[in-house]
């Protein structure tokens, strides 16, 4: 009893004090708080370096979307008015922001780094109608917004399998060969570092912990041993 | 004739000042609330949002009135309307000025316990007549609570009567005027009856931590599971205005009423019962919500026999403490 009024009067002081403190939150839409460096949430198609639309319509990001908020439709092989080659165009693109699950897997898989995400978010909107970002709003939005620093080929790129490491694998006696089933992200590991520097970036999975287990560990015993506790189960 | 014009004048005079101080009670408790829990509370509507409760009332009175099929209609309709009028009823004794009173009773002590105690039937009657067992088990939750916690408050209640040696409202005022504020001197029944006063006041008019009628989390809205509209409106209102009656009771019964350093004493009187009412938000935006158990060991076991004890001290002060009365 006597615990339970202690308890009482601390809750009472700890509400009490709270109360004529600044609060934590702001009003969001005219008090944006600053962002962390890689924030991001909507989406660009930005031009590619001749001034035309980089997109080619060529479906990918539409197939992998996972909550599929992506539709586009072709506009077909067409002469650049620019460079005079055959390209192909989108006619159309729509991104339903409000059921995006901000999984990046559209940026991840684009080959002509014609979608990109962007560091300020939508602004809330009032009807649902205005998430949906059509292809006038995602090139506003390229041209007014910063571009993050994620981008298809640079992604990819950061997640190959890295070419040093099956020369060492191959030097190597066979059970100590990577797996095949293995996914590219579970990849093992002194390599990694390497492979993500020139991006000035580590690829977003797990990695890092990884990376560090790897150069704690010593070099030479690292790789027969973690595919050799892989193949195990 | 004179007296029952006295009466009805007064009577919408307190009733509107009331009505309007729990709407802006109703502002203060979110924006009290917000900055507890370290939020800005309501800001868009009005200036710092101090419209929001008139947005709130121009929402419900839009609401559809909803009936469920199978309730019992006379019951289910006249309950928030009764609900309303006894927590209004109460204000009828509160003696804001040693003139500013509806009806100066001297049995007024009486009439707040009687009618707040009354206040358990409508939410009864609302339980039962919604035919939902969320409904109906708030609405026994309610009783069982009400019924236990009116003891205690009863006892509280008695402390100052006995000390004053009168049952007048605003005749225990006018003591403490003359002589000094209950919780002050003798402190010993005073500021303990007070805070017994305050915590079965609290669950009197079914406030955290003493929300178990309505406890959200287990029981949808307890009783006022199937209001809509203007109903759920008097309902809230109800609760609202139970409790800041009881402050504005409290603050006459252990606070000296009007009684401050300087005149008019409407102003002191106002200033202790919006106090009272801001602490019991500060308790409710504080604390977790009872167990039933442990809502009526807390009254049996402990304030029950404090009350009884403290009653019985308050006897005794009277008796052989000489030059009090």
């Amino acid at each position: 009893m006597v615990n339970a009024i202690f308890d009482t009067l601390r809750a009472l002081k700890t509400t009490l004090v709270t109360v004529f403190r600044k609060p934590q939150t702001v009003e969001f839409p005219k008090v944006v708080r600053p962002r962390a460096e890689r924030y991001r949430t909507s989406f660009a198609l930005p031009d590619d370096e001749n001034g035309e639309l980089a997109c080619i319509a060529c479906l990918a990001c539409e197939r992998i979307c996972p909550s599929q908020v992506i539709k586009m439709k072709s506009g077909g092989k067409r002469e650049s008015p620019v460079t005079g080659k055959k390209r192909a165009y989108v006619d159309e693109f729509v991104l339903d922001l409000s059921a995006c699950i901000q999984c990046e897997l559209c940026i991840q898989v684009c080959n002509s780094d014609a979608i990109t995400m962007v560091r300020e978010p939508e602004t809330p909107a009032f009807a649902r109608e205005d998430l949906v970002l059509d292809l006038e709003k995602l090139r506003a939005n390229a041209r007014n917004k910063t571009a993050s620093w994620g981008r298809g080929t640079k992604l990819q790129e950061a997640q190959e399998p890295p070419k040093a490491e099956k020369k060492a694998a191959a030097a190597k006696p066979p059970e100590a060969k990577p797996p095949e089933a293995k996914p590219p992200e579970a990849k093992p590991l002194e390599a990694k570092p390497l492979e993500a520097k020139p991006h000035q970036a580590k690829p977003p999975q797990a990695k890092p912990l990884e990376a560090k287990q790897a150069e704690a560990k010593s070099p030479e015993k690292e790789p027969a041993s973690a595919p050799a506790k892989e193949t195990v189960p | 004739m004179n007296a029952l014009l006295h009466g009805a004048v007064y009577g919408a005079v307190i009733v509107t000042v009331l009505l309007t101080i729990t709407a802006l009670g109703l502002w203060f408790e979110r924006k009290f609330a917000g900055r507890m829990q370290s939020r800005l509370g309501p800001t868009m509507v009005g200036p710092i949002g101090l419209l929001q409760p008139v947005a709130d009332v121009l929402k419900l009175l839009q609401k559809e009135d909803i009936v469920p099929r199978d309730a019992d209609r006379p019951l289910f309709d006249l309950a928030p309307l009764l609900s309303a009028m006894l927590a209004l009823a109460v204000a009828a004794v509160v003696p804001f000025s040693p003139k500013a009173i509806a009806s100066d009773l001297d049995v007024g002590v009486l009439w707040v316990l009687a009618i707040g105690g009354l206040t358990v039937i409508p939410t009864f009657m609302a339980g039962w007549a919604s035919n939902n067992k969320f409904a109906l088990l708030g609405g026994m939750r309610a009783i069982a609570q009400s019924v236990s916690y009116g003891v205690p408050l009863v006892l509280a209640a008695l402390v100052p009567v006995i000390l004053t040696g009168s049952l007048s409202v605003s005749g225990i005022a006018l003591w403490q005027t003359h002589h000094h504020w209950i919780v002050v001197w003798p402190v010993v029944p005073g500021l303990p009856a007070f805070v017994l006063f305050f915590l079965a006041m609290l669950a009197e008019s079914n406030r955290i931590p003493f929300d178990i009628p309505e406890a959200e989390s287990e029981l949808v809205a307890g009783v006022t599971t199937e209001y809509t509209g203007m109903k759920f409106t008097l309902f809230y209102m109800a609760e609202y205005v139970h409790t800041l009656v009881g402050s504005a009771v409290a603050a006459a019964l252990f606070f000296g009423g009007w009684d401050g350093p300087f005149h008019p004493g409407l102003v002191w009187m106002v200033a202790k019962t919006l106090l009272l009412f801001v602490s019991v938000y500060w308790v409710r935006w504080s604390l977790l919500r009872l167990r039933s158990d442990q809502l009526l060991a807390l009254c049996w076991k402990w304030l029950t026999p404090i009350g009884i004890a403290l009653v019985l001290f308050a006897a005794a002060w009277v008796e052989f403490v000489p030059g009090e009365l």
